[in-house]
């Protein structure tokens, strides 16, 4: 995937870009206004990430010339403001997705990955890895062509494993993927360990072991 | 004020007229009886030269009486009541008596006349001025009135435009021009102030939105960088703790943030979207979402739906506030209970302790124990809100619960 990270703060920028790296993409950067429609104008990407707050203008503005030249790259747009119109603003002009600093990494790529499996860039509705296969249309889950039964959170949190396969995902993550601002009501994530356990379970009993703990408190989506 | 006007206006007059009319009254008598006593002079003086000149003037009771006497006495005047003829009845007379010695003769002159006739004229007078008087009052009244609706039109007008000012508008206040120099230099003072409260309040608006964007973006940086440490397969179990933990603090810190913007909005009334919402429906979806993460029971018995008109995601905010307060206070991990009747919401949790500082409850960053991590802000927010709608909020310990109620019958605007 090719992806362009429109952000004028360079060591989120760069940060950004290691982390999105390391599934293969190329990510290109631009670091001010000029440079973002500069390269918005002469190349195509797939996913354009693109912070409102640039430098030297508004990258809402970057979103309208994107928009006038129809080209069809996904939009995320990063905000410092999490206020509602900003939202409304952003996604009447089309932008596909919207996330309000500060964000994990780890949800900033499923942001992605689900604007790319959106079908209007010719993508798949299905990711698969290995035996398991998810299709995101019908919000169902199959392991060897075998639906399974998950309740809403169990895949949630399924989708959230897959799409961040490889990394490893602290409780304050997830937690705060599945339950938004919510997550902090539970002082313990006694809670967590209940859905990820029963996700566990039902992967385990068809053989997938792909849910690993990582130090002893994280835990990881892997075929090591 | 017109009215105050009128009324003093009303008020004055009638006094006036009444001290009048006295003084005309006491007036007028006065000068009837004057008048009187000089026909009665004149009379008598007429009847002295007749006697004089030897003619005897026939009498003419009850109005001249002649008689000879033996002995003068002296000349008076006086109140009588004697019986005319004429009119058949008692009548009040008044009278002048003179002796004189006329080719030396004791006469006894009496000349009378009737009064009735000059009480007559009297209250024929008094009544036409109060006529008079009167018409001119109501005349003035209603002349006074409309003028100073008029005089005054542009100060109630630009009371009016006052009234209806509004930060969040954009439209400058219009004020109606006056030719009264007062008060076209009051609005030339208001006009500056609306124009600097203006200006002071979107320099607020700016610095709340500033800090907000200001703090975010370090707080992104370090979030993200977080993630790439943890993900560098360098880290040891220790550090992968510490790091997580710094997560957390992160994540209370942009907690805070939001809902220190939230509050500066709400103080700012930037919510000013309305909508029908079902209090109740909002609840009942809060408690599916809290039931997947929070043991403790919770349950709504609701004895009618609650509809309201505010800001829907006011709303929510404000019963998630509520609620989720309920479950961090509570205690034993026993049920909360959420309680819909008419038009008030109670959240009840269980806790042993009334609470030790009821007043401070609403207050930022007021916290009762330091053991559970919150913001502190989570109560102010939901007084906030309320404030805004002017619904009652209040807290009472029963039977060993802490009940949080929510009355969402509107309350008169208190700033009245």
């Amino acid at each position: 995937m090719k992806l362009l990270i429109a952000e004028d703060e360079l060591s989120l920028q760069q940060s950004m870009v290691t982390y999105l790296e390391k599934d293969g993409n190329v990510c290109e950067c631009a670091s001010n206004y000029e440079e973002a429609i500069y390269k918005v104008s002469l190349y195509d990407y797939d996913v354009i990430i693109l912070d409102i707050n640039l430098i030297t203008g508004s990258g809402l503005d970057v979103l309208k010339q994107l928009k006038k030249e129809k080209k069809k790259a996904g939009i995320i747009i990063i905000s410092a403001n999490n206020s509602l119109s900003d939202k409304l603003e952003g996604l009447d002009l089309g932008a596909d997705d919207y996330i309000t600093k500060p964000f994990h990494l780890a949800e900033l790529n499923s942001r992605i990955k689900a604007v790319l499996r959106r079908g209007k860039f010719g993508g798949d509705e299905s990711i698969t890895f290995n035996e398991i296969r998810i299709d995101t249309r019908a919000k169902s889950a199959y392991i060897a062509d075998k639906p399974m039964t998950l309740t809403r959170k169990e895949y949630d949190l399924l989708l959230f494993f897959v799409t961040n396969k490889n990394r490893v995902l602290s409780k304050e993550i997830i937690a705060e993927h599945l339950w938004g601002d919510n997550s902090d009501l539970a002082d313990n994530f006694d809670f967590i360990y209940v859905h990820i356990n029963n996700l566990r379970k039902k992967l385990t009993f068809e053989g997938a072991k792909y849910i690993k703990t990582a130090y002893g408190s994280g835990y990881k989506f892997t075929e090591e | 004020m017109l009215k105050q006007a009128s009324k003093t206006f009303f008020w004055a007059s009638l006094l006036l007229m009444v001290i009048s009319t006295f003084a005309l009254y006491f007036y007028v008598s006065w000068l009837l009886k004057q008048e009187v006593e000089e026909e009665l002079f004149s009379a008598e003086a007429r009847i002295e030269s007749a006697l004089m000149a030897g003619k005897h003037p026939s009498s003419l009771a009850p109005i001249i009486e002649v008689v000879e006497v033996d002995h003068p006495q002296a000349t008076f005047t006086k109140d009588t009541v004697i019986y005319d003829p004429s009119q058949n009845e008692m009548e009040l007379f008044r009278e002048l008596s003179t002796y004189k010695n006329i080719n030396s003769k004791f006469y006894k002159i009496s000349v009378r006349v009737l009064v009735v006739e000059s009480n007559q004229i009297l209250w024929a007078i008094i009544l036409s001025y109060i006529v008079i008087i009167f018409l001119v009052f109501i005349f003035q009244f209603y002349l006074n009135k409309s003028y100073n609706k008029k005089l005054w039109y542009p100060f109630f007008h630009n009371l009016e435009q006052m009234k209806t000012f509004s930060l969040l508008s954009k439209k400058p206040i219009q004020f109606l021009d006056s030719e009264i120099l007062e008060f076209s230099e009051l609005n030339k003072e208001i006009t500056l102030l609306t124009v600097k409260v203006k200006d002071d309040y979107e320099n607020l608006k700016q610095y709340t939105e500033d800090v907000s964007h200001e703090l975010q973006t370090p707080l992104a940086i370090i979030q993200a960088k977080i993630e790439n440490i943890i993900n560098d397969q360098t880290v040891t179990e220790v550090q992968f703790n510490q790091l997580t933990s710094i997560q957390k603090d992160i994540q209370r810190l942009t907690q805070l943030n939001k809902r220190l913007t939230l509050l500066t909005k709400l103080e700012n009334q930037q919510f000013t979207h309305k909508e029908n919402i079902d209090i109740t429906a909002i609840i009942d979806q809060i408690i599916a979402n809290f039931s997947e993460i929070s043991s403790i029971a919770l349950s709504l018995q609701k004895t009618n739906n609650i509809v309201v008109s505010m800001d829907p995601y006011l709303a929510e905010i404000l019963c998630t506030n509520i609620i989720s307060n309920a479950i961090k206070y509570n205690t034993n991990s026993e049920p909360i209970t959420i309680v819909a009747n008419e038009m008030a919401i109670t959240v009840s949790n269980f806790g042993l302790k009334p609470i030790a500082n009821p007043q401070h409850l609403f207050t930022r960053f007021y916290r009762e124990t330091k053991e559970i991590k919150s913001t502190g802000l989570g109560l102010a927010i939901v007084k906030k809100i309320c404030d805004l709608y002017g619904y009652h909020v209040s807290y009472k310990h029963v039977n060993d619960h802490h009940c949080f109620s929510i009355d969402f019958v509107t309350a008169p605007a208190s700033n009245e």
